[in-house]
C-alpha cells in the first residue's frame, strides 16, 4: 500500500527494536529473579508434603490462633488508621494554619523509621520499667507483650498509609463542593457524608488497602514488642519465625502461603482501583 | 533551498490527515501554511521535519530526494508550538545543545561554540539571558530563545509550528517583526504554520491556504485577498 | 510575621480533626519517639557513645548502611529501567509486571525473608545454581544485599514512573531536531529530568534498607561482625533486658533516618529551585 517500502521509518523519540526487547527483556528476568521466584518459591515449600499436610498444619491450634490475632488487630489499627486518615487530610486540606509543612513532615516520619526502632520506642514508653507502663501494669492493664502493644506497634509503622492517599486528592479537589453545601444549609457532618467522602472513597480504599497488608504483615515492630507468647501474643509473622527456627517448614510456609495469597489479592484489587478509578487516584501518584 | 512535496499523503489508522498534495517552493521564501485545526497544517510540517512518515509520496530538498533521511540528518531548525525548551538548562545550553550534540570530529570548539551562542543572543536581541533558566523567561522570549537554539544548528531550513500561538496580542505584533528580520538575515526557506489569517497575509511572500488534508490556493497574499480560488478560501479570510 | 495561627475559615469540623490528628501523633508517634530521646537523654551523650563505640556495633551500623547503599544503587539503575519499560513500551505482560513492582509493599518481610532463604540457601533453587561456580548467597552479605534489594525495589520506580509519564515528546522531538542521537537525548534531556525523582525514590530505598529487619534476619546467618544488621542488635539488648543500650543504637539509627529525610526534602528544595518542578 506504500510506495515508498524501501525505507523504514522510526520515530525520534523511540528505541530502536533491538534496544527495545533488551530491555524489556532485562525488566522480565529481573522481576523473575527477585519478584516471582520468591513467590513461587512460598507455594512450592508450602506444598511441599501436600496439600493434606498444608491444610493440617493450617488447622493447627498455634496457627489458628495467630490467624485470629493477626485478624483482630487488623480489624482495631485498620479502621482507626483511616479514621486518623481522614480527620488529618481534612484538616490539612480544608484549613490554612502555620506549621503546616511541619505537620504533614511528622506524619510522614514513621515510613523514615525502623520497625524495630518503633517497636524499641513502644517498649520504652509503655513497657514495665517506665512510669507510664508502670503505672498500667499495677492497675491491671499491661500494653508491652499484650495486645495493645501490638495494636500500638502496627498503628506506627502503619500511620501515614491513609492520610498519604487522601491528602493529595483532597488538595485536588479543593473547598468549592463543601462549601456550596454549606450555603445551602448542609451540616458540617451532612456535607462530609454526601459531598467529600463520596469524592474520596476510592483512594480511601486504595489506603485502606495497603494499610492493611502492611497491618497483617508486620513483623519487626511487633517482634520486639509482643514478647511472642504462643496463643497469646503471636501473631501471623511472627508464628512463621518461630515455626521456621524449630524446622517445622511446611507448617512456617503454609502460614507463608495464607499471608502471600493476602498479598496478591491486594495487589489484584488495587490494579483493578487502578484501572476503573485512574482518575480520583491520579492526583495521589502525581504527588 | 528549493522544498518539493510531491504527492504527499499521511494516514493515521483509516482517518486520512493529508490526501495526496504536492508543492513547490523556492529557495528563500518565508511560507505560511495558513488553516484551521484539523486541515493537516501542522502533519506537512511535521512531515518536511521528518517528525512524521508521509504514507506515500516523496519530499525533496534541492531536487535530492530526503524522503528516507532521519530528523538528524535533515538539518532542520524547528521552532515547536510549546517551544519545547530543556528546562534544565540554561539559556546557553539550550542554544548551544545542538552544536554539543555532534559527533567528535565535527563538533566546533568550546570557544567556537560560545562565540556563535553570544552571536545569536545578539541576533535575537537578548544578549544578557544566557545564564538564566527557561522558567525565569517571559513568553516572547521563549520563543525567540526556541529560535535561536534551532538557528545555532547551521540548518538548511526553518519550520515553525504556531509560533505566536502562545503569545498575548501586543507581544505577537512585536515577534512577528523580529522573526522578519531574523529570515531576511540568514535568508533560509522558512515556513511556519498559522491558522491567524491576518498573521500569514501580513508575514509571509508565499501562503498556503489547507482545509481538510488538502491544499485550496497558493499565492502570494494580495493575490489570494485579491482572488480567492474557493469558497471555503474566501470565507476563511475575510473571517 | 502578621500572619495568624489558624486563617478564619467557614469549614466546620476544625476542633475535632485537629483533636483526632493531634492527638493520636502524639500517643502513637511522637510520645513513643519521645520516650525513647528521653531514655537517651537519661543515659547520656557519654553512655551512648561508649554503648555505640564498640566494635561489633560499629560493623553493624556500617554493614547495615554499606550494603543498604548498595542495594538502593542496584534499585536506581533497575528502578528507572523498570519505569521507563512499564510507561513507554506496549507488550503482552506489562500489565503483570506492573502490579509486580508493588509486591514487596504488599508482601510481608517475614514471607519474603523466608522463602528468599529457601530460593538462595545451599540447597535451594538459585542456591545450589549458585554453588556450583563456588557463590555462597545465604548466610552471606550476599544475602542480605539480595533481601535489601527486594524490600526497595518499588521505590525509585514508584517515584520516577510519573515524572516519564509527564515528559513532552516535543522536548524529545526538539533534540532530534537539532541533531542528536537517541542516546544522546536520553543521556543529555531525559535523564537530568528524571534525576530529583530517581534521587528522592533512591533515598527512600536506602532509608527502608537501613531499618530493614524481617525480610534480612533469616537470610543474614547473623554472625557478629560479619552479617549481623543493626537492628538486630537492639533486638539482642532488649532480650537481655539492657534497655540503655537499645535505646543508644535506636538512638544512632534515628539520627540516620532524620539525616536522609533531610536529604530527600533537601533534593526537593533543589530541585524545584533549580528547574521548577520535582
Amino acid at each position: 500500500m506504500s510506495d515508498i517500502p524501501n525505507i523504514r521509518f522510526r520515530p525520534a523519540t523511540e528505541e530502536n527494536p533491538a534496544t527495545r526487547w533488551a530491555l524489556i527483556g532485562a525488566a522480565f528476568l529481573g522481576l523473575s529473579v527477585l519478584v516471582f521466584a520468591p513467590l513461587i518459591a512460598v507455594f512450592a515449600e508450602a506444598l511441599a508434603d501436600g496439600v493434606g499436610a498444608s491444610l493440617k498444619s493450617l488447622a493447627s491450634p498455634d496457627a489458628r490462633d495467630a490467624i485470629r490475632l493477626t485478624l483482630t488487630i487488623a480489624a482495631i489499627s485498620v479502621p482507626l488508621n483511616a479514621a486518623f486518615g481522614i480527620a488529618a487530610a481534612w484538616l490539612i486540606t480544608k484549613f490554612d494554619f502555620r506549621g503546616k509543612a511541619f505537620l504533614i513532615t511528622l506524619i510522614d516520619l514513621p515510613f523514615s523509621v525502623s520497625p524495630v526502632v518503633a517497636g524499641l520506642c513502644i517498649v520504652l514508653m509503655f513497657g514495665t520499667n517506665s512510669l507510664v507502663g508502670g503505672w498500667l501494669v499495677a492497675q491491671g492493664y499491661p500494653i508491652v507483650f499484650a495486645m495493645p502493644g501490638i495494636i500500638l506497634a502496627t498503628m506506627f509503622v502503619t500511620f501515614p498509609f491513609a492520610a498519604r492517599e487522601l491528602i493529595p486528592v483532597m488538595i485536588e479537589q479543593g473547598r468549592a463542593e463543601e462549601e456550596a453545601a454549606l450555603t445551602l444549609g448542609a451540616s458540617g457532618w451532612r456535607t462530609f457524608w454526601t459531598v467529600t467522602l463520596p469524592n474520596i472513597r476510592w483512594a480511601l480504599l486504595y489506603g485502606v488497602l495497603l494499610c492493611n497488608a502492611r497491618a497483617m504483615g508486620e513483623f519487626g515492630a511487633v517482634a520486639v514488642v509482643s514478647g511472642k507468647i504462643r496463643g497469646q501474643t503471636a501473631t501471623m509473622p511472627t508464628t512463621i519465625e518461630m515455626l521456621y527456627q524449630e524446622y517445622l517448614s511446611v507448617a512456617a510456609f503454609s502460614l507463608a502461603a495464607v499471608l502471600a495469597l493476602l498479598a496478591l489479592v491486594t495487589l489484584l484489587l488495587k490494579t483493578a482501583l487502578e484501572i476503573h478509578h485512574a482518575d480520583q487516584l491520579a492526583a495521589s501518584h502525581r504527588a | 533551498m528549493h522544498i518539493e512535496i510531491d504527492e504527499i499523503s499521511k494516514a493515521f489508522g483509516t482517518t486520512a490527515a493529508l490526501h495526496p498534495v504536492s508543492l513547490s517552493l523556492p529557495s528563500g521564501a518565508l511560507v505560511a501554511l495558513l488553516g484551521p485545526s484539523g486541515s493537516g497544517k501542522t502533519t506537512l510540517l511535521r512531515i518536511l521535519g521528518g517528525l512524521e512518515f508521509p504514507t506515500s509520496g516523496r519530499v525533496r530538498f534541492d531536487g535530492q530526494d530526503a524522503t528516507g533521511l532521519t530528523v538528524q540528518e535533515r538539518r532542520a531548525g524547528f521552532v515547536f508550538q510549546s517551544y519545547a525548551l530543556f528546562r534544565h538548562m540554561s539559556v546557553f545550553d539550550n542554544i548551544a545543545y545542538g552544536l554539543k550534540a555532534r559527533p567528535r570530529a565535527s563538533r566546533p570548539t568550546r570557544e567556537e561554540i560560545a562565540r556563535r551562542v553570544t552571536k545569536l543572543l545578539e541576533l535575537i536581541q537578548l544578549p544578557d539571558i544566557g545564564a538564566r533558566y527557561p522558567s525565569q523567561l517571559s513568553g516572547g522570549q521563549r520563543q525567540r530563545v526556541a529560535l535561536a537554539r534551532a538557528l545555532a544548528i547551521e540548518p538548511r531550513m526553518l519550520l515553525l509550528d504556531e509560533p505566536f500561538g502562545a503569545l498575548d496580542a501586543k507581544v505577537r505584533k512585536e515577534l512577528r517583526q523580529g522573526l522578519r528580520d531574523i529570515h531576511d538575515t540568514t535568508g533560509l526557506s522558512t515556513i511556519f504554520v498559522t491558522h491567524d489569517q491576518e498573521e500569514a497575509m501580513e508575514l509571509a511572500d508565499l501562503v498556503v491556504v489547507m482545509s481538510m488534508g488538502r491544499i485550496e490556493q497558493i499565492g502570494k497574499p494580495q493575490d489570494i485577498r485579491a482572488r480567492p480560488a474557493t469558497h471555503f478560501v474566501r470565507e476563511f479570510i475575510s473571517a | 510575621m502578621g500572619k495568624p495561627l489558624i486563617h478564619r475559615s467557614p469549614m466546620p469540623g476544625l476542633g475535632l480533626s485537629m483533636g483526632v490528628t493531634l492527638t493520636m501523633l502524639s500517643l502513637v508517634v511522637l510520645l513513643p519517639i519521645g520516650a525513647l530521646l528521653l531514655k537517651g537523654a537519661h543515659y547520656g551523650a557519654a553512655g551512648i557513645w561508649e554503648t555505640v563505640n564498640r566494635e561489633r556495633v560499629w560493623a553493624a551500623l556500617f554493614l547495615s548502611f554499606r550494603l543498604s547503599l548498595f542495594a538502593a544503587a542496584f534499585n536506581l539503575i533497575f528502578g528507572v529501567l523498570l519505569a521507563w519499560v512499564l510507561v513507554r513500551y506496549r507488550f503482552p505482560g506489562r500489565r503483570i509486571l506492573d502490579a509486580a513492582v508493588d509486591l514487596p509493599f504488599a508482601l510481608p518481610t517475614a514471607v519474603a525473608g523466608i522463602s528468599l532463604t529457601a530460593l538462595y540457601a545451599p540447597n535451594g533453587a538459585f542456591g545450589q545454581l549458585a554453588a556450583e561456580v563456588g557463590w555462597k548467597i545465604a548466610y552471606t552479605q550476599w544475602g542480605i544485599f539480595i533481601a535489601l534489594v527486594f524490600v526497595g525495589l518499588p521505590f525509585v520506580t514508584r517515584t520516577v514512573q510519573p515524572v516519564i509519564e509527564e515528559i513532552e515528546r516535543e522536548v524529545e522531538e526538539a533534540s532530534a531536531t537539532l541533531g542528536a542521537t537517541r542516546l544522546h537525548t536520553l543521556r543529555h534531556v531525559i535523564l537530568p529530568m528524571l534525576t530529583p525523582a530517581a534521587l528522592t525514590g533512591f533515598a527512600l530505598a536506602l532509608a527502608r534498607a537501613v531499618g530493614e529487619y524481617g525480610s534480612v534476619i533469616f537470610i543474614a546467618g547473623n554472625i557478629p561482625l560479619v552479617t549481623e544488621i543493626a537492628p538486630l542488635l537492639i533486638i539482642i539488648q532488649l532480650e537481655e533486658f539492657n534497655y540503655d543500650a537499645a535505646a543508644a543504637i535506636g538512638i544512632a539509627m534515628l539520627l540516620i533516618s532524620f539525616a536522609m529525610l533531610l536529604v530527600i526534602n533537601l533534593i526537593q528544595v533543589w530541585s524545584r529551585r533549580r528547574i521548577g518542578y520535582v
